[in-house]
């Protein structure tokens, strides 16, 4: 069992201000209303006497773009040292369960396999994840479809449940226990009591979020890697590809989507390599010399994204390669739903609930 | 710690031509640098991109490395075009190779074709290290024309070898060519090799590698026995970027051989 500490609202407040000596401190900043009119969240780097504000779902940006920018060099070469730019000591408050769960899936992708990379590993040590439970969902959350419950219980440096008054701060990492270590003043050992609020809070949570998702009758992680191996050949991706304009957003916006393209460009007579994000719905992604091209359909694209993340992830890693967030739901302007695409395979092969 | 997408430098010492589209490059590595038949490597044109290559020289010549390159497109047409003595970058080697300890004491069966007899040359260099421990070595060659035949002067003395068999083809002849005419599929009858003991190792372009590999399965051979060199498209090598994947598998980290046994009931792998 993990240490849990209680920590008061005001005594956050004096914390993160602490912090900020030493850190540079992310945590959820309120956009303005978006179509749906949900609040959406966007992690912003704070200033003093920026007050912590409370998420109860998750940011809009991946978390991913902490550890991998959308663009940038990944070496020189060939004589001069490397000179990356790490993203020094950083704090990220705001990081919720499909988060978490999506970086055991980039973990696995850069750190291990063939080789970790450098660049990722220093990230991931310089970061602490400072994680909260959802007190909300959006519209496009479907998290517990994907055996994800809405709240962190692992993978996280430190976790947040807001009580009436203040936090329970769960520590989960020895990072997480080195804060409360290094700043004892704020913290408290956590009543028995205020475990057992923790516990409604979230079962609480957990329930409405149930009533929710049952109508919407999204397939269980049970028979997902069916559905992509037997649907294979089904007319579900050329139907749903239809109202694809392939500007990659799905991809981009995708916290376990890790997929990059080297370039190599000359800066200042330097010779570089680029990492940046790419994206399997992109034209080109598959192509190979000569123009031949195993993706050349939009519709083998998608089901390419598809078995990646439902038959790839389940084989190496047992999980689905999708962590439930529906970020993909909503930037896709061709309204293709990764939801209703598993429903209609579902459907198409008798396996509808 | 060490950056996975940083090349070495290695230098450009010579270029051979072997056909009108296909050249071979020896490169000089300035820091160690090893490989197993098989194995390939990303090479870079600094400041102007990368692509995967199999090194097509003897793994235990440990001072220089011979890339052999179809001028294909970006990076292949700017290596072909460019002068002798610049600067390149390799990274790797990636993937797994050739397994050479389980051909032994079976009849090697190699079926190349095009620019697919690369990595085949760094494989006989392989077997030639070891030839005792091999049965035979039945190499069947094809080339589009008498003209793209690579490697041409040392194709008689591999040939002249004992326990080799060799023979190519070209698929359309002319005046100057006097040996086999036909296309690779039809030299793959009555070979001189036992088939309960016996391996193939294919490697061309993928409509060949698939005609091949259709005409093997008919000739007896177990789906484990035969091994493929798959081709995608690839841009990091080690199994992070995600474009080599065909199903559960990425040909740069858990190939780029594969037997078709691990492979056939992947979709699409033809394409
Ligand atoms: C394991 C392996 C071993 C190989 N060994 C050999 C060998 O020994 N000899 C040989 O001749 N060939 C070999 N090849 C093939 C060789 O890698 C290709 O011929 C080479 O990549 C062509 O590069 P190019 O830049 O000249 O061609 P281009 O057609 O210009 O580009 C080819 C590749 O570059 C990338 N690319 C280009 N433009 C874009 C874009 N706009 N967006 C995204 N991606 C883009 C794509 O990945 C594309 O497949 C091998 C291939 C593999 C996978
Ligand atoms: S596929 Fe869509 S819902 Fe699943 S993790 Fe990616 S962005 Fe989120
Ligand atoms: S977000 Fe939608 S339109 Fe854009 S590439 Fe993805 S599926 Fe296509
Ligand atoms: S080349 Fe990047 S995953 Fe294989």
């Amino acid at each position: 069992m993990n240490k849990v500490y209680f920590i008061a609202t005001d005594k956050l407040s004096f914390l993160v201000e602490r912090l900020r000596d030493n850190y540079t401190v992310f945590s959820p900043a309120a956009k303005p209303q978006n179509y749906t009119k949900e609040v959406d969240y966007s992690f912003q780097k704070t200033a003093a006497k920026d007050t912590l504000l409370f998420n109860p779902y998750r940011c809009v940006e991946p978390l991913k773009s902490f550890f991998t920018l959308a663009k940038e060099k990944a070496a020189d070469y060939f004589a001069c040292e490397d000179n990356l730019k790490d993203l020094g000591q950083v704090i990220i408050f705001g990081v919720k369960s499909c988060d978490i769960q999506a970086h055991r899936i980039q973990d696995f992708v850069f750190l291990e396999g063939a080789a970790e990379e450098s660049l990722y590993r220093a990230r991931r040590e310089n970061t602490i994840l400072i994680s909260s439970d959802c007190t909300a969902f959006k519209e496009v959350c479907f998290c517990l479809s994907m055996d994800v419950l809405p709240h962190p219980t692992t993978g996280f440096d430190m976790n947040l449940s807001p009580l009436n008054d203040g936090f329970l701060a769960e520590i989960g990492s020895e990072k997480g226990q080195e804060l409360v270590n290094n700043y004892p003043e704020y913290f408290a050992v956590a009543k028995d009591t205020q475990i057992a609020a923790r516990l409604a809070k979230r079962n609480n949570l957990i329930e409405r979020l149930k009533r929710e998702l049952a109508p919407k009758n999204i397939p269980p992680t049970s028979i997902q890697q069916r559905l992509i191996k037997e649907g294979f050949s089904l007319d579900t991706w050329s139907q749903f590809m239809q109202t694809c304009v392939e500007c990659g957003g799905c991809n981009l916006i995708c916290d376990t989507c890790h997929c990059f393209l080297l370039e190599d460009r000359k800066s200042a007579g330097v010779n570089e390599k680029v990492k940046m994000w790419d994206s399997c719905l992109y034209a080109n992604y598959a192509r190979v010399a000569g123009g031949a091209n195993p993706n050349k359909m939009r519709a083998q694209r998608l089901r390419f994204r598809f078995t990646k993340k439902f038959d790839f992830f389940f084989e190496h890693l047992k999980i689905p390669g999708c962590c439930g967030c529906g970020r993909c739901i909503e930037v896709c302007p061709g309204k293709i739903d990764i939801r209703e695409v598993l429903k209609d395979l579902a459907k198409k092969l008798n396996l509808a609930q | 710690m060490k950056n996975i997408y940083k090349p070495i430098e290695g230098v450009l010492e010579n270029i051979i031509t072997e056909s009108s589209k296909i050249k071979t490059f020896v490169i000089r590595p300035k820091e160690r640098f090893d490989f197993k038949c098989g194995q390939f490597i990303e090479l870079t044109l600094p400041g102007i991109g990368e692509a995967p290559f199999t090194p097509s020289s003897d793994p235990a010549v440990k001072e220089k490395i011979d890339v052999t390159i179809m001028n294909a497109g970006k990076v292949t047409s700017l290596l072909h075009n460019s002068p002798k003595n610049i600067s390149l970058g390799i990274r790797g080697p990636y993937g797994k190779g050739y397994p050479l300890h389980k051909f032994e004491g079976k009849d090697v069966l190699i079926v190349g074709g095009g620019v697919g007899l690369a990595p085949l040359r760094a494989l006989l260099f392989g077997l030639f290290a070891d030839i005792n421990k091999y049965n035979k070595i039945v190499f069947r060659y094809g080339a589009r024309t008498a003209q793209d035949i690579i490697y041409k002067d040392q194709i008689p003395v591999w040939a002249a070898k004992e326990r080799v068999d060799w023979l190519t083809t070209v698929d359309v002849g002319d005046p100057s060519w006097t040996g086999h005419v036909g296309l690779i599929t039809t030299v793959l009858n009555d070979l001189p090799i036992d088939m309960k003991k016996a391996v193939a190792i294919v490697c061309g372009p993928p409509i060949m590698m698939k005609f091949v590999t259709l005409k093997l399965l008919d000739l007896g051979f177990a789906p484990a026995d035969i091994y493929l060199s798959m081709e995608k498209s690839m841009s990091c090598g080690l199994g992070k970027c995600g474009h080599c994947r065909i199903g559960k598998f990425y040909i740069c980290k858990d190939g780029p051989v594969f037997t078709y046994e691990e492979l056939k009931d992947t979709h699409d792998i033809w394409d």
